[in-house]
């Protein structure tokens, strides 16, 4: 039995009279790889926010199902909270810990979860000290997972965008969660890269069983790694279904055709 | 000669001596109508003897000054990086993954801290017999410990979770108000209408700096940057307007009746704090050891790093399941502890609590020691504290001619102007924030790195 994650129900975002997402409907099962494309503007990114808490739709709901099979509504919920859910999430601009190292950047994911433990952390009890053992375990395991060993001392603001990427995949893997929600993870990346993030991708997803989300613009990409896909447009869901079902829908090259992307679409076509 | 004056160290000592120059011209004689430039060409006479030992002019003076100011600078540049070398190389919170480094090294390093830490102890625990000075030793609880303690508790707050908080004295302020509240020199009648042990001043004062900390810390620190630092602001000012005109609580501008020294009496231990500031001066000490040793590990805990990654990029944090309001609310009830003690002190050892110890000037000068020293590093920020406070503490014992007290903040801020443009991080910064500065000044900060080829280097450089 496919077990469900995500269900977005007629979620409307409204900023004033600016509608950015319209009624949209979504669906994703656990251990899924889905991916949301569409044109510029079309509210991608602020479906994401509003998955993770950072905006919160006027309309709509959000229930987000946990791996034990507990429903969360998500909507109205910090991003925090999203977080402890069971949601991890990378930022369509890296938004690292730029003067941390590698290491503690994974470190403070990792760690995240438990509780304030302040008075802990003044006397350094032995739980402290346990919980700081797992946590660099933790880490180190992650770090090797993602291929940034190498680089565990290294500040965060030094390493490449390919690096970058991983380490960001790396933090959202280290709160141990049910999905993955990735914004745009190959941008800024070269070709080679580009092959050993799908790579991780789908190592994410075999291996440690955390089903993806995510946007992207590289059709490429998207065709050769996603299951399923949702189309955006102007804040609506305007095509729903496999990669070679969307490589043919007529309203998705329309709309892209009628957008400034107009190479996109070729791509999708070619892809 | 015209590459010289390009050249950016030459271009910052000479406006160093500009400022020396501007100086010696603000501290000459006034003016007056008969000799209307008196006041400048008096300012270059060698009439001045700044610190009493220099009877050579007023410029040469100040200009020597600030010729020593940035050699110790440059001095301090030096230790920190030999340090900071080696700190690296065996560093705690790179030991988790560096297998390249011998064991014995990294021992080494540590070993070596803490025997130094060990030497700054005893001559700590030494000083009162080398100073036997009264009125010194006074100055050095007054004026150097509680003042310090104050500088680690801000460091709290606005080096380790990069909050600006300019009304810190609130904090300071409630600290000593307890302690005349305990033990009945207010004129509300003390808790539970019983005149408490003096000594129970410290558990009160720290618990009820800290819950004024959560209380001010819910509301206000959803705000963030400037917004925060104007409210931590009126906070500061609140309290000080309660303490001057609240007559039938706090007993108003007069201030309190006199509030009795500290003394322990459980069972057989009895101990009386005196008019000898000695007891004072190590019961300080320990708790200043004390509140060091508690900040120092925060710091390096996980509490601390979640501080960090609040401070670089809130979103990014809240986004792996930090909720920062939690743990900002957390700096400050832990920041106000601290100064809830040195309140206890001060009120304690002076005897008397007036309004006018705490205006925005007392923040301000606690957060002077923090950027001097380093924010964000605690050995930075006593170091700093010392610093400055034995300046101020030795302008204040023995003034040169001429001096007044205004003066002094004259001093404070061109010593200010000087770190900034050599060393805008302070004295000693702690890594991490000298790399956020690194990376501002270089314009790397999020983004700005698109390809590999500079930074590469320093990878490397940093891994060797």
């Amino acid at each position: 039995m496919i077990s469900p994650l995500f269900d977005v129900r007629d979620v409307t975002l409204r900023f004033g009279g600016v509608v950015s997402l319209n009624k949209v409907n979504l669906h994703q099962s656990r251990g899924e790889i889905l991916a949301i494309i569409g044109p510029n503007g079309a509210g991608k990114t602020s479906l994401f926010n509003s998955l993770t808490g950072v905006y919160a739709p006027q309309e709509g709901a959000i229930v987000f199902t946990n791996s034990r099979g507990k429903a969360i509504s998500i909507i109205g919920k910090k991003p925090f909270r999203v977080s402890a859910a069971g949601v991890a999430r990378t930022f369509q601009a890296s938004r690292m810990f730029n003067a941390m190292t590698t290491f503690e950047n994974v470190k403070i994911g990792a760690e995240s979860h438990r509780g304030l433990g302040v008075v802990g952390a003044m006397f350094k009890g032995p739980g402290t000290r346990r919980d700081e053992h797992r946590s660099d375990i933790r880490t180190k395991e992650l770090l090797e997972f993602v291929g940034l060993t190498q680089q565990a001392n290294a500040i965060a603001s030094t390493l490449n965008y390919g690096a970058r990427r991983r380490l960001e995949i790396a933090r959202g893997l280290a709160t141990a969660p049910d999905v993955l929600l990735l914004d745009e993870p190959a941008a800024g990346t070269n070709p080679t890269e580009k092959l050993e993030l799908v790579e991780l991708i789908r190592k994410v997803r075999d291996e440690m069983g955390v089903s993806i989300l995510l946007i992207e613009h590289d059709m490429k990409l998207v065709m050769s790694l996603a299951e399923r896909l949702y189309v955006l447009n102007f804040g609506s869901v305007i095509a729903e279904g496999t990669p070679a079902e969307i490589r043919s829908n007529p309203s998705v090259i329309e709309a892209y055709l009628g957008s400034v992307d107009t190479g996109v679409a070729q791509e999708a076509r070619d892809a | 000669m015209k590459d010289l004056w390009q050249n950016p160290r030459v271009k910052r000592i000479g406006a160093i001596m500009l400022i020396a120059v501007l100086v010696t011209v603000m501290t000459g004689p006034e003016g007056n109508g008969a000799e209307p430039t008196a006041g400048f060409t008096g300012s270059f006479a060698a009439q001045a003897s700044f610190f009493g030992i220099f009877t050579v002019q007023r410029w040469i003076v100040f200009s020597l000054l600030t010729l020593i100011v940035v050699g110790a600078i440059a001095l301090a540049k030096f230790v920190h990086r030999s340090w900071n070398d080696r700190a690296h190389r065996g560093g705690s919170d790179a030991s988790a993954m560096s297998t390249r480094t011998p064991l014995r090294r990294r021992l080494d390093m540590k070993s070596s801290r803490y025997v130094f830490y060990v030497i700054v102890l005893v001559l700590a625990i030494f000083l009162p017999h080398v100073i036997t000075d009264n009125s010194w030793q006074t100055q050095i609880v007054q004026q150097i410990l509680v003042y310090i303690l104050l500088a680690i508790g801000l460091n709290v707050v606005t080096g380790f979770a990069g909050l600006l908080d300019l009304g810190f004295v609130a904090f300071y302020a409630i600290g000593a108000y307890t302690t005349a509240w305990v033990t009945g020199a207010l004129p509300t009648p003390p808790p539970f209408h019983m005149q408490f042990n003096t000594f129970f001043a410290i558990p009160f004062a720290i618990a009820l700096a800290m819950l004024c900390g959560v209380l001010i810390g819910l509301p206000t620190l959803r705000l963030r940057g400037d917004y925060l630092a104007i409210v931590t602001l009126g906070f500061g000012e609140i309290i000080y307007l309660f303490a001057n005109n609240l007559f039938g609580i706090t007993g108003g501008a007069t201030g309190t009746r006199e509030i009795p020294f500290l003394s322990i009496h459980l069972g057989s231990l009895k101990y009386l704090w005196g008019l000898n500031p000695v007891p004072y001066y190590y019961l300080t000490l320990g708790f200043v050891v004390l509140f060091l040793i508690i900040f120092s590990s925060l710091e390096h805990s996980r509490v601390g790093r979640a501080w960090v990654a609040i401070r670089e990029d809130e979103i990014a944090a809240e986004s792996l399941g930090i909720n920062p309001l939690k743990y900002k609310v957390m700096a400050f009830a832990i920041g106000a502890a601290s100064a809830g003690f040195a309140g206890v002190i001060t009120a304690s050892q002076t005897l008397f609590v007036t309004p006018p110890t705490f205006t925005l000037q007392f923040s301000i000068n606690i957060l002077v020691l923090v950027i001097f020293g380093g924010m964000g590093s605690i050995i930075g920020v006593v170091l700093g504290g010392l610093f400055i406070q034995i300046f101020v503490v030795y302008l204040e014992h023995s003034p040169p001619s001429g001096y007044n007290s205004q003066d002094l903040y004259m001093y404070l801020g061109a010593l200010l102007v000087v770190m900034m443009i050599f060393r805008p991080a302070g004295l000693f910064p702690s890594r991490r924030r000298r790399r956020e500065i690194d990376q501002i000044e270089a314009g790397t900060a999020p983004d700005a790195v698109l390809t590999d080829v500079g930074p590469h280097n320093r990878v490397q450089e940093e891994m060797s």
